[in-house]
Order: C-alpha cells, then sequence, then structure tokens
C-alpha cells in the first residue's frame, strides 16, 4: 500500500475506462478528438483530486449514513467550480463538452473512488489515487480522441497527419466508430496482460 | 438522536461550505463569462459587420447606452459595440430582433457615424433549413451593405432595395424589420456614442 503504487495503478492496472470499465458516457460521446479528450479528461482529473482529498479529510466526520449525499455534494461543487471557470476562461472547449461537464458528478469513477477508497484511506493515499486515476482516465480519452480523429478527420489535435488522398472513415467519429475503437482497445489490452502473465 | 442531530448539522455544514465558494466563485469568474459569451456569440458577427481597419476590440470597448425605462422603472440598456481607428469612432454596431417564421431572427448591424449600414449578419435564428435559413448567406445579408434610411431598407415588392430570399418571405421580413428596428434607433444611440 504504498503511494507510488496506488498512483500507479490507475495507469495500466486499473485503468477506469479501459479495465474497470467505468465512466464510459463521457469515454464514448466526447472523444470524437485528442483535444476533447484531453479537456474532458483534465476536468474529472481536477475533480477526481480535489474531491478524494475533501472525502478523505472528512472521513471521520461524515456520518455513514449520510455519506453519498455528503459526497455528492461535495463532488457537485468541484464540478460547478470547473464549469464556471471552464466557461470563463476556454469557452470554445466548454461549448464542446457542452452537457457533459456537469455530467461529471455522476460520473461513476469519482463516487466511486470516493466510497471506495478514499473514505477508507488518509490524505495522501487519496490524493495519489485521485491523481493516478484522473491521469489514467485521462490518457485513456486522449488516447481513443486521438484515434478516432486521425482515422475520422485525418488529423491529431488538429494537426494533419494523413496524405491528401485520404479519405476521411467519417463513421469513427460517430457513436458507432467508439464502440469498435473501444473494443479493439479492451481487446488489445487484455491480449498484453494475457501475454504478460 | 445524537446521531440524528450530527448528520443534521454535518450535511448543513458541508452545504452550507459549498454554497459559500460557488457564490464566490461564480461572483469571480462573471466579467470573464460574460466577456467570453459576447465575444463567441457576437464576435464572429461583429467582424462581419463593423468595416475593416479599425484597431481596438469592439467587445472590450462596449458602450451601454440607456433606451429610457421599462414599466418597473428599471433602465432599458442597450450595448453598442464601437470600432474605433486611433480613438477615433469610425463605426459602430448592435443588435436588433424580429420575430421570423420559427421564432426570434437576431441579428448585429453595423454603421457608419453617418446612418449608412455597414453591414449585417445574422447572429441567431432557427429559421428552416435551406430555406428561411438562407436569410444567413451572403447573397442575401449584403444586399444591406451602404443602404440608408427607412426607406431603401425594405424588400424590393414594397419598393425597397432588398430582394428577398425565393420561398422565405417571412424569414426575409424579419430580417428586415430587424434592420429596420435598429435603423429606428439610431439617432438616439449616436447621440449617446459620438
Amino acid at each position: 500500500m504504498s503511494v507510488l503504487s496506488e498512483f500507479t495503478k490507475g495507469l495500466w492496472k486499473e485503468v477506469p475506462p479501459f479495465r474497470l470499465v467505468l465512466g464510459l458516457c463521457p469515454t464514448l460521446a466526447v472523444t470524437t478528438a485528442a483535444k476533447n479528450g484531453l479537456g474532458m479528461g483534465l476536468a474529472t482529473t481536477f475533480v477526481l483530486v480535489c474531491s478524494n482529498i475533501l472525502v478523505s479529510l472528512l472521513r471521520n466526520v461524515i456520518p455513514s449514513k449520510v455519506r453519498i449525499a455528503g459526497f455528492i455534494v461535495i463532488i457537485a461543487s468541484f464540478v460547478v467550480i470547473v464549469e464556471l471557470v471552464m466557461q470563463a476562461y476556454f469557452y470554445p472547449l466548454f461549448k464542446v463538452l457542452g452537457i457533459f461537464i456537469p455530467l461529471i458528478v455522476v460520473n461513476c469513477i469519482i463516487l466511486g473512488r470516493a466510497e471506495a477508497f478514499a473514505s477508507k484511506n488518509g490524505l495522501i493515499l487519496s490524493a495519489a489515487d485521485g491523481l493516478g486515476m484522473g491521469i489514467g482516465f485521462t490518457m485513456s480519452l486522449t488516447f481513443l480522441g486521438a484515434v478516432r480523429e486521425w482515422m475520422g478527420s485525418g488529423s491529431v489535435f488538429g494537426v494533419p497527419l494523413a496524405g491528401p488522398h485520404f479519405q476521411p472513415f467519417a463513421i469513427m467519429l460517430k457513436p458507432p466508430g467508439a464502440f469498435l475503437c473501444l473494443a479493439v482497445i479492451l481487446a488489445i489490452m487484455n491480449l498484453i496482460s494475457a501475454k504478460r502473465a | 438522536m445524537r446521531d440524528l442531530i450530527k448528520m443534521v448539522v454535518v450535511l448543513t455544514a458541508i452545504c452550507g461550505t459549498s454554497g459559500l465558494v460557488l457564490s464566490y466563485v461564480n461572483e469571480a469568474t462573471k466579467a470573464p463569462r460574460e466577456y467570453q459569451l459576447l465575444k463567441f456569440v457576437k464576435g464572429p458577427s461583429l467582424k462581419v459587420v463593423l468595416p475593416e481597419g479599425y484597431d481596438n476590440d469592439p467587445i472590450t470597448d462596449k458602450i451601454q447606452v440607456k433606451l429610457g425605462t421599462d414599466e418597473k422603472g428599471q433602465p432599458i440598456l442597450k450595448d453598442v459595440f464601437p470600432a474605433k481607428k486611433d480613438g477615433k469612432i469610425v463605426a459602430f454596431a448592435y443588435d436588433a430582433t424580429a420575430s421570423g417564421y420559427h421564432g426570434p431572427v437576431s441579428l448585429m448591424i453595423g454603421f457608419a457615424p453617418d446612418g449608412t449600414l455597414t453591414g449585417v449578419s445574422v447572429m441567431t435564428h432557427s429559421e428552416t433549413p435551406g430555406l428561411g435559413a438562407r436569410i444567413t448567406e451572403p447573397a442575401f445579408t449584403r444586399q444591406f451593405a451602404k443602404l440608408k434610411g427607412l426607406d431603401q431598407v425594405k424588400l424590393s415588392t414594397q419598393g425597397g432595395r432588398i430582394d428577398a430570399v425565393s420561398g422565405a418571405t417571412i424569414s426575409s421580413t424579419a430580417a428586415v424589420t430587424a434592420v429596420q428596428e435598429a435603423i429606428k434607433l439610431f439617432p438616439k444611440i449616436k447621440e449617446e456614442v459620438l
């Protein structure tokens, strides 16, 4: 139970969308471009780290019968902060992510980590757990976004990467493309893990 | 009983703190949020309707003009966006709204100081795609440039200089009505701005 292992478990062993298969709603919906995935990931990471820290600090104060209500208020507050700040300084990203920012409140990774980890562990471990999970989530969304953007619009982070004769696969930008992409990545990750074992 | 009181106290404390923090963040981000909204909603239209060659940011320099008071005694304010060159106002723009076929049609209208229209751009509308929505196309909107006064800004069927988009008379009329409203406000706004 070292800080480092709590941090790194979120990066591969328990990487949220691919291993825990949690938080799929934003994962599938906003990853039409690498930039959107990154923005969503960072917003989620901020909320995850802050809520983990606060829940961990308050874990002995909040009575267990009302703990979920308490957690949700804490999480929702951070989400509103993210929403306001994003609207004030990153308006184009705010427009793209739209409804998925307020929906971070009900992202099961965040409540999941608060309930399963932060409410039982100390401050440092909880922060490490939140940061690891958040970065894992961000990497997953950015990667998924990059793959879909590359195949669907021929660019990554807006930089054209495909030749002039490239015909974009429009399906990759649509919901079926998200499922296809996710499935292939899951399969590859399982393959690698199976080889290792 | 003790448990119950503790629950109530803790939850109240959490919610109260949360409300306090959020109201602070709300206040702190209010000005930049309003600026961003103007920049991304009205900014593109402002670029189109104001003549090229101004050297200020019309959104930062916006002027609020009082147009009178409503029935509750609150002032009716209108945001006017000036284009300045070397500190002198060369043109200014403000928005006007009229109801179209499916709802309000809102336009940004640019004026030179003598009242000549410098340009018109549709900001928001919910007209039928392919028909009424074609009022947003330059083919329609560029007809307004260089016109002056209510006599010229009329549909050609009524003796004016604007050709309606075919099959979309109501939407075209809405756009023209909005521009006419803006022209009616022009003398008052000019007085305040210049």
